[in-house]
């Protein structure tokens, strides 16, 4: 598959803070790349600079093999964005927002009712087209966002944190559509600081932190770089301190918790890590309710790789 | 189009507004009309005099109280002199004329024969004894030329129904335009209103951060975009002016306005729109809530209503006022509105100070473009 963003040694600065520092990377297409990162460390600063709405002073960009520039308008007919904050207009009405952002894209009138149906269909508006955005919820709202910045069916589609403060219905409503969008042929470039959705959606995520890649690769491949393999929750009432002890001894077990009823085990590296709990769990007749297990999380990663939370 | 069609869109969600303006200037428009029209009217007034003839009822004599009956009421019945004195006093009757006995002979021979005159004090008596001053003028005129007593009476006769056409231009004409100089002043209220509001809340829409990112990203060259949105802010702008002038048409009248008088006052109220389009994009230039902008607006449009006259007539205002409105181009189009109710010629010499006054309302667009010019490019310096 050849590369759709091409981005390299890229730095911006805002005074004498690096907003992102000799960044490197490429978007293949047809793939969800994931852009992932605290508040700060440079997502939304990296996507407006390939899109041209931030100078940088070092580094290149190209889209679709060719230069980016804020009058490479040929690019841009191939790109939709739907930024961070809602960019509707109050005095359209949901139809009229979409029509007029498609309308900057597709100019036959026909097409583009026939295009701004679908965004309709594709976020779930159709009931409320001919409402106005201050008569919608929040994640109405956003769903609005999302379809003004798609409805022009582009090729390449960024997302910057498109389900903050969204509620559930409307989340899972946003993310199916996006993953809808990848199936008719986008390449999508999504950032966020929710790791779940990253989880769910990308085949490929970078991590930064302070304007750098800290780590990058698919989901499998960033959870093998944490040192944990698994984290155990059980559910005992009643564990006496000499029998809670006896868990640090058990192999691969790097951490203990117990509190309120709830144990909680941290794995290294290692296999049968259940069976050998399990064991000392029967072995020292000790009564639990429930009991799971969990792979380590990007944010793990994140932890281990930053010493900080993603949501730091 | 897809720009046009928001701009178009936009502005029919404000229609309400472009409404209330024009309402309103209908509204106020007509009253300061009528509440300050220059129309001095004159009622008739027929004097009450008493005559009392010593001379016989012929020649001159029979002339002269043919005169008086044809121009004033004769009273009868006063013949007490106290009773005399009391309507003099009250103003019930304005003069006493004393017609000396031999009166039309003396006349005729150039003896100039003078008429006892007894007067009130009010303007009516000063009017009647300016009408006999007349007749006696008149008389001893043509018999200062050695006439017979005969040719005399036929020579009054006709001099006396000449009458004097007394035709103050100034006055007249002003009167005419008052109600299209009231209309026209007070449309810069409106005028301001509708065009700042409706332009702002547009602009700001479409300045506003977000909205402005995703027209950035969009597959339109933005200079393209702004191109539309000014070409759209004219014709706007041209509208309210169209439709203010049509209102115009019908509230003042066409006979106001067919003629070069009209004329001065639409292009002034169209150069003045050209202004409050510039003033327009120069609030948008540094305004990003909407909600600002009928605060600012109501602070532009009201306050240079006020402060030039539009709403009370700049002669009223304090010279301190005055003189601080004199850097507002609000009051170089009100004035040219008054200046032009002046006007008496069409010459271009008359014409000048009108033209004056445009040419400073237009100097003053310029000069807001060149300034929002300057606002926006420091803006545009994204990163």
């Amino acid at each position: 598959m050849k590369n759709v963003i091409d981005v390299k040694h890229l730095t911006k600065s805002y005074k004498s803070n690096k907003a992102v520092d000799d960044l490197s990377f490429a978007v293949k297409e047809g793939e969800i790349l994931g852009l992932l990162g605290p508040n700060g460390s440079g997502k939304s600063t990296t996507m407006n600079c390939i899109l041209s709405l931030l100078k940088f002073e070092a580094g290149e960009i190209k889209i679709f093999g060719k230069e980016m520039a804020p009058d490479a308008y040929d690019i841009k007919t191939k790109i939709g964005v739907v930024f961070q904050d809602v960019a509707v207009f109050d005095e359209l009405t949901v139809y009229g927002n979409i029509d007029y952002f498609c309308g900057l894209y597709i100019e036959d009138k026909a097409m583009r009712a026939q295009y701004v149906e679908d965004a309709l269909k594709l976020v779930g508006l159709e009931e409320n087209k001919s409402q106005y955005p201050k008569q919608l919820s929040g994640g109405l709202l956003r769903r609005l966002n999302i379809a003004c910045g798609i409805a022009h069916k582009p090729k390449l589609i960024f997302l910057d944190e498109p389900t903050v403060a969204v509620d559930p219905q409307s989340r899972n409503n946003i993310l199916e559509g996006i993953k809808k969008l990848r199936e008719d042929g986008a390449t999508v470039v999504y950032t966020t600081h929710y790791m779940e959705e990253v989880e769910i959606l990308c085949d490929r995520v970078i991590i930064l932190d302070h304007g750098k890649i800290i780590a990058s690769g698919t989901n499998d491949e960033l959870k093998a770089l944490a040192k944990i393999e698994e984290k155990v929750t059980i559910e005992i009432p009643d564990l006496a301190p000499e029998k809670l002890a006896g868990f640090d001894k058990i192999k691969n077990v790097s951490e203990v918790e117990y509190d309120n009823g709830i144990l909680k085990i941290v794995y290294r590296k290692g296999k049968n890590n259940l069976i050998d709990m399990m064991e000392y769990l029967k072995e020292n007749k000790i009564h639990y309710n429930k009991i799971f297990s969990e792979r380590p999380t990007l944010n793990d990663v994140f932890l281990e790789l930053t010493g900080k939370e993603l949501r730091d | 189009m897809t720009v046009s069609k928001a701009f178009w869109k936009i502005t029919a969600k404000n229609i309400g507004t472009i409404i209330t303006y024009s309402i309103i200037l209908i509204m106020f428009g007509s009253m300061n009309m009528s509440g300050n029209s220059t129309t001095v009217e004159y009622e008739a007034v027929r004097p009450n005099i008493v005559v009392f003839n010593h001379d016989e009822e012929r020649g001159i004599t029979k002339k002269f109280l043919d005169y008086l009956g044809e121009n004033a009421d004769i009273a009868e019945g006063y013949e007490d002199d106290d009773e005399l004195k009391d309507a003099l006093f009250y103003e019930q009757v304005s003069v006493v004329v004393d017609i000396p006995e031999n009166y039309s002979q003396d006349l005729t021979f150039g003896r100039k024969p003078e008429l006892r005159l007894r007067s009130s004090a009010g303007y009516v008596a000063e009017v009647s004894k300016a009408m006999i001053r007349r007749f006696v003028t008149t008389a001893e005129s043509y018999a200062a030329l050695s006439l017979s007593e005969n040719v005399i009476v036929e020579k009054l006769d006709n001099a006396l129904k000449t009458d004097v056409k007394v035709e103050v231009r100034g006055a007249v004409d002003a009167s005419r335009y008052a109600k299209a100089t009231r209309y026209f002043s007070f449309a810069n209220y409106s005028i301001l209103a509708c065009v700042i509001t409706i332009i702002c809340l547009i602009m700001t829409s479409f300045n506003r951060q977000t909205i402005k990112k995703r027209n950035l990203v969009g597959g339109i060259d933005i200079r393209k975009m702004n191109r539309i949105l000014l070409r759209n802010s004219c014709i706007y702008s041209a509208l309210v002016w169209l439709l203010y002038v049509v209102v115009g048409f019908i509230v003042i009248g066409a006979e106001s306005l067919l003629n070069m008088h009209g004329l001065l006052y639409v292009s002034n109220a169209f150069v003045f729109c050209i202004f409050a389009t510039t003033l327009a994009y120069f609030i948008s230039s540094f305004v990003t809530n909407t909600g600002a902008v009928n605060g600012i607006m109501n602070v532009v449009a009201l306050g240079s209503s006020f402060l030039c006259g539009a709403f009370v007539p700049a002669e009223y205002l304090p010279e301190g006022v005055l003189a601080f409105a004199h850097v507002l181009p609000s009051y170089y189009y009100i004035d040219a509105n008054n200046k032009i109710m002046l006007l008496e010629n069409d010459n271009f010499d008359a014409i000048w100070p009108v033209l004056l006054n445009i040419l400073i309302v237009l100097c003053s667009s310029v000069v807001v473009v060149i300034i929002t010019n300057i606002i926006s490019k420091k803006r545009q310096k994204i990163a």
